[in-house]
């Protein structure tokens, strides 16, 4: 019956939404493209709203606006809009309808020529998002990308640069896709991006001197890679539980001056993952005042990293602080600098003279953690209370206790502020509600059964009975 | 003789085996109300379950994050830690204590079966061991409230859920023991040997197992499982993380292996646990003399 | 109503009951006689099935090892003492078992009264005296009002006043036409409520006798209370044991028993040991015959 009743429900919105949008029926992409021609160079079009199928090439400079009610759909074939002349503005379309195969590389907006914007767009169910391939100093801004729904190896890209440099990225939001991915693109500015859902939110080959700002990167496999990129900064960037095989908030691989400041790196699997970061004679990392707390891991550098200054962070309740990708020691970093070093939520010194610093040198030395070390495996042991006693053991009888991985000689008594702007909260009503659920619960639990019976009176019942 | 000598069988009253099992339930809950231990319990777990909320949101400094995730890491410690010690302890008192006392024998003298007894017993303490990590669980949650914010409620509810499943695991085990046991005191001194054991002395052996002999993962993994307290433990963190994958290399094999099962086969073992030493207790409950 | 077979019961090599069988008869009241150890009580709880033993037990033929609980549901059980939970109050106690026997709190009031503990239902158990306490067993014996009544040394350890008090309820029992079956070494008891004694020995069945034939008159036996001068009653009473007497200490003076023509020998066997006897009693009782102490 009631399956019966959903089966017409269900009916009746296909006819609805298919009537809605079918009517007037999708005109061929050619009618943009005849409008395009007649438009003298450098115009700006304005195309009239509806759905529009079939492929758009824009092969002449104009600027092209979809005012946010045009629908350009690929058929699911190959790539949607291709822009070749340099300085087209691209903007208020919603492009749809990718081709799937990955090694054609089909995008919902492919660029390969210099100068191109594209702007406020929606792409969606697209293999690639905007793939800009030698498209220098062009603008993707404020796009919504959503890729489509595959397994992760086999989906695309959801903006990629590629030979693209002086460009800007800035305030897209990406879902669902493999990376945002620059590669051999220098002096970029990416800012304010939002990834989630995705393989390496931000992810850098070969593109050197680049400044991220502000961007978000949530529940995707890596939050930001570098790799082989130098001169980047990253500040201001927030990342949250990105947690996949790898699970990085930002990993390092083989990158000279790079600076990490003022992020917020928050229960991921590995907070900074730095792998042979600076990688050349004479450059250093810059790791300060970031927030890194709840990770697995707060900080993990592979052994024969070295020369990383890191002081002014905060390491909060990581469930290690700091640790060494194999075996080895953190030693050949410096984690303080003129005198500052880092907050370390588990530091037990104290600070007399009230300067800030902590009187007592932190030292990173924890039994377990170095039998993780030695035996990855066993940290499915990890949160148990062999756990706890092993490190009491080490505390306890000092001939147990392992050699520091690293020191930092004046540790902070007070964790950076940090703006962190994508934070998880809520209202705490859905907490109170369980606070007092829970205690009605128990005491009901135990009032119902806990009252002792009393008899009744003798007299009650010689009364009843004697009536 | 008189009408009551020849007074036929049917009309005489005997309880039916759910009315037995919920009188000794019931006569066990209102025990374990005016007993020192279950004040002493409850108290004590409320005061370390509001202290570890308190103490694992003062990391959260100024920004107001941490939510329930770290409370959880802090809460699962202390879960592991005192709830099976609870819950042991009270499952080993109470048969061997009435044996001890001589009510044993005076119960079993009545129209019930040792078994109704057992079960009434069992369903009385894990009721009140409930209540009591309910009563500890719901402080906890107040301060969250109130500090925190409402972040992770269902992760919250969900580890209040399994704190009563495990506590209910380790009362089978506690009255396993207890009908074993003649004395109340020998009763405890197992109990807690064995709450060593399950707490801290198999992964010890685990964490040696694995460096000495080069365990494999999956043998690690297994091995683990197999300690209700570890089950309880990747059923709490299954439930906070999707995953096992925070657990290493052994924890993403079995993510990876038995995928959407896991969390259900994590719940089998403590079950499993479970039910077995309850039967067993029941088996052996019927067989021992109750003096 | 009850039958009992070839029933044994061994613990590890000692048998505590050998081979014992019998019956009773609706409406008979029977003792179980013999010392500490000559397997009254074993008995007793082979009877309620608590106790898995050999041979069988038909209780209002119900099959004991069988079914157990049925059996059970026809004997009110009175045990040495009453054991329950101290804190518990009388109405939470006798609430608690009206429940597994399914009779009602009017009922428990009803047999508050009757045995004599009306208006202390509010009491603790840890407040009332012995024999309040085997009056409250009583009460819940016949909360269901079964058939039979079990009895383990109902009165062992009570004062002379709390034994008639719960003698005086067995009677009307009796008279109700119960069958009561009741272990007691206290031959006073025996005679006033038995019509049938079995003598038990080393888990064996000696004697199936009356009261009137085993203590026909020959060799009587009177009890004595004797007051000391100034030796420890303590210390008195393991040398007149160690003499071979039987000794009764219970907090009312030291009861010897002696035989109805030796009355003067424990005064002779303190005096050997400086014990000056002040004064004696002959004490109005039952004759007790030997038996162990």
């Amino acid at each position: 019956m009631s399956r019966r009743l959903l089966i017409v429900l269900t009916a009746t919105l296909i006819a609805r939404t298919t009537f809605a949008t079918t009517q007037p029926s999708p005109r061929d992409s050619a009618s943009i493209l005849a409008m395009i021609d007649r438009a003298p160079e450098g115009a700006r079009v304005l195309v009239p709203p509806g759905q529009y199928s079939g492929h758009l090439h824009i092969g002449k400079t104009v600027s092209l606006d979809g005012g946010g009610l045009v629908t350009i759909d690929g058929g699911a074939d190959g790539t949607v809009v291709e822009i070749s002349a340099p300085g087209v503005t691209f903007s208020g379309f919603t492009v749809r309808g990718s081709g799937t195969r990955v090694e054609r590389e089909p995008a919902g907006i492919r660029a390969t020529a210099p100068g191109v914007t594209i702007e406020d767009c929606v792409l969606e169910d697209v293999l690639f998002g905007i793939d800009l391939k030698g498209a220098a100093n062009s603008r993707v801004q404020r796009n919504t990308i959503s890729g489509k729904d595959l397994e992760p190896g086999r989906r695309g890209d959801g903006i990629r640069l590629w030979w693209s440099p002086d460009c800007t990225v800035q305030d897209n939001r990406v879902s669902g896709s493999r990376d945002m991915v620059f590669w051999y693109s220098e002096n970029l500015t990416v800012r304010r991006n939002e990834v989630t859902h995705s393989r390496y939110g931000l992810h850098f080959m070969y593109s050197h001197s680049t400044t991220l700002t502000g961007n978000v990167l949530r529940y995707n496999s890596v939050g930001i890679y570098l790799m082989y990129s130098n001169n980047i900064t990253l500040t201001g960037n927030t990342l949250i539980s990105n947690r996949g095989s790898s699970g990085y908030g930002i990993g390092l691989k083989d990158c000279d001056n790079i600076v990490l400041q003022s992020n917020a790196l928050l229960a991921n699997r590995v907070g900074a993952y730095i792998d042979n970061s600076p990688s050349s004679v004479g450059s250093t990392g810059i790791v300060r005042d970031n927030f890194i707390a709840y990770n697995e891991i707060g900080i993990l550098l592979t052994p024969n990293t070295h020369d990383n200054v890191i002081s002014g962070n905060g390491f909060i309740e990581n469930e290690e602080q700091a640790g060494v990708h194999g075996r080895g020691d953190l030693t050949l970093n410096r984690f303080s600098h003129q005198g500052r070093g880092n907050y370390w939520s588990d530091y037990a010194g104290f600070d007399q003279d009230a300067d800030g610093i902590g009187d007592l040198e932190y030292r990173a030395a924890s039994l377990f953690e170095s039998l993780l070390a030695r035996e990855p495996s066993l940290r499915l042991l990890v949160h148990s209370p062999a756990q706890q006693a092993i490190e009491f053991t080490a505390r306890a009888l000092p001939e147990m206790r392992p050699d520091p991985k690293f020191i930092d000689p004046s540790p902070l008594m007070k964790p950076p502020s940090v703006e962190v702007t994508a934070l998880l909260s809520s209202s705490p009503r859905g907490m109170a509600l369980s606070a007092a659920g829970l205690l009605l619960a128990g005491a009901g639990a135990l009032s119902l059964f806990g009252r002792s019976p009393r008899l009744p009176h003798p007299a009650a019942i010689a009364g009843r009975e004697s009536r | 003789m008189s009408a009551i000598a020849t007074k036929p069988a049917e009309i005489l009253r005997s309880p039916s085996f759910a009315q037995a099992t919920l009188a000794f339930a019931r006569r066990e809950l209102r025990d374990a109300l005016v007993s020192r231990w279950f004040l002493l319990y409850t108290i004590g777990f409320a005061f370390l379950a509001v202290a570890t909320s308190f103490m694992s949101l003062a990391g959260s400094g100024s920004l107001g994050f941490a939510g329930f995730g770290r409370t959880a890491a802090g809460l699962l410690n202390l879960v592991m830690l005192v709830v099976p010690l609870m819950a042991m302890t009270a499952g080993a008192t109470s048969v061997a204590g009435e044996r001890e006392r001589g009510t044993l024998i005076y119960l079993l003298a009545q129209p019930i079966s040792p078994r109704e007894l057992l079960l009434g017993k069992f369903l009385g303490l894990a009721v009140a061991l409930s209540a009591s990590v309910c009563i500890g669980f719901g402080l906890s949650a107040a301060v969250l409230a109130w500090r925190a914010g409402g972040t992770g409620v269902a992760s919250f509810l969900m580890l209040v859920a399994l704190t009563c499943v495990l506590a209910t695991v380790m009362l089978s085990v506690g009255l396993l023991i207890s009908v074993c046991t003649r004395k109340a005191g020998v009763a405890i001194g197992v109990a807690v040997f064995t709450w060593l054991g399950f707490v801290f002395l198999s992964d010890l052996g685990l964490m040696a197992g694995t460096i000495v002999f080069k365990l494999r993962v999956q043998e690690l993994f297994t091995l683990a499982m197999i300690n209700p307290l570890q089950a309880f433990k990747m059923s709490v963190v299954t439930q906070l993380n999707a995953s096992l994958d925070v657990l290493g290399p052994a924890g993403a094999y079995a993510s990876r292996q038995f995928g959407a099962a896991l969390p259900w086969m994590l719940l089998g073992v403590l079950l499993a646990w479970g039910a077995v030493c309850l039967s067993l207790a029941a088996v052996i409950i019927s067989r021992r003399s109750p003096a | 109503m009850i039958t009992v077979m070839n029933v044994s019961k061994r613990f590890g090599r000692v048998a505590a009951v050998d081979d014992i069988s019998f019956e009773i008869q609706p409406g008979q009241a029977l003792a179980l006689w013999g010392s500490n150890g000559a397997g009254k009580t074993t008995l007793i709880r082979c009877l309620l099935g608590v106790l898995r033993f050999d041979g069988s037990i038909h209780v209002n033929d119900a099959n004991v090892r069988k079914r157990g609980k049925l059996a059970r549901s026809h004997i009110g059980y009175v045990p040495q003492e009453l054991s329950f939970h101290e804190d518990t109050r009388v109405a939470g106690a006798l609430s608690f078992f009206a429940g597994l026997r399914r009779s009602d709190l009017r009922r428990c009031t009803q047999l508050l009264d009757q045995v004599g503990l009306g208006g202390q239902d509010r009491k603790r158990l840890r407040d009332l005296s012995g024999g309040m306490k085997q009056r409250l067993a009583l009460a819940v014996a016949m909360l269901s009002d079964p058939p039979v009544i079990v009895l383990d040394e109902p009165t062992s350890n009570l004062d002379s006043e709390g034994r008639s008090e719960v003698v005086r309820a067995l009677k009307v029992l009796k008279d109700e036409g119960k069958t009561i079956l009741f272990a007691s070494h206290r031959a006073d008891e025996v005679m006033a409520l038995a019509a049938r004694v079995l003598v038990l020995d080393a888990g064996r069945l000696k004697r199936d006798t009356t009261p009137a034939e085993m203590w026909s008159g020959a060799d009587q036996v009177r009890t004595m209370r004797l007051c000391l001068a100034d030796a420890s009653e303590a210390a008195a009473a393991q040398i007149l044991r160690d003499a071979g007497h039987a000794v009764n200490l219970n907090g009312r003076g030291l009861c010897v028993n002696v035989a109805q023509d030796q009355k003067a020998s424990p005064f002779r066997d303190l005096a050997r040991a400086q014990i000056v006897v002040r004064d004696f009693e002959l004490l109005e009782d039952y004759p007790q015959p030997e038996q162990g102490s």
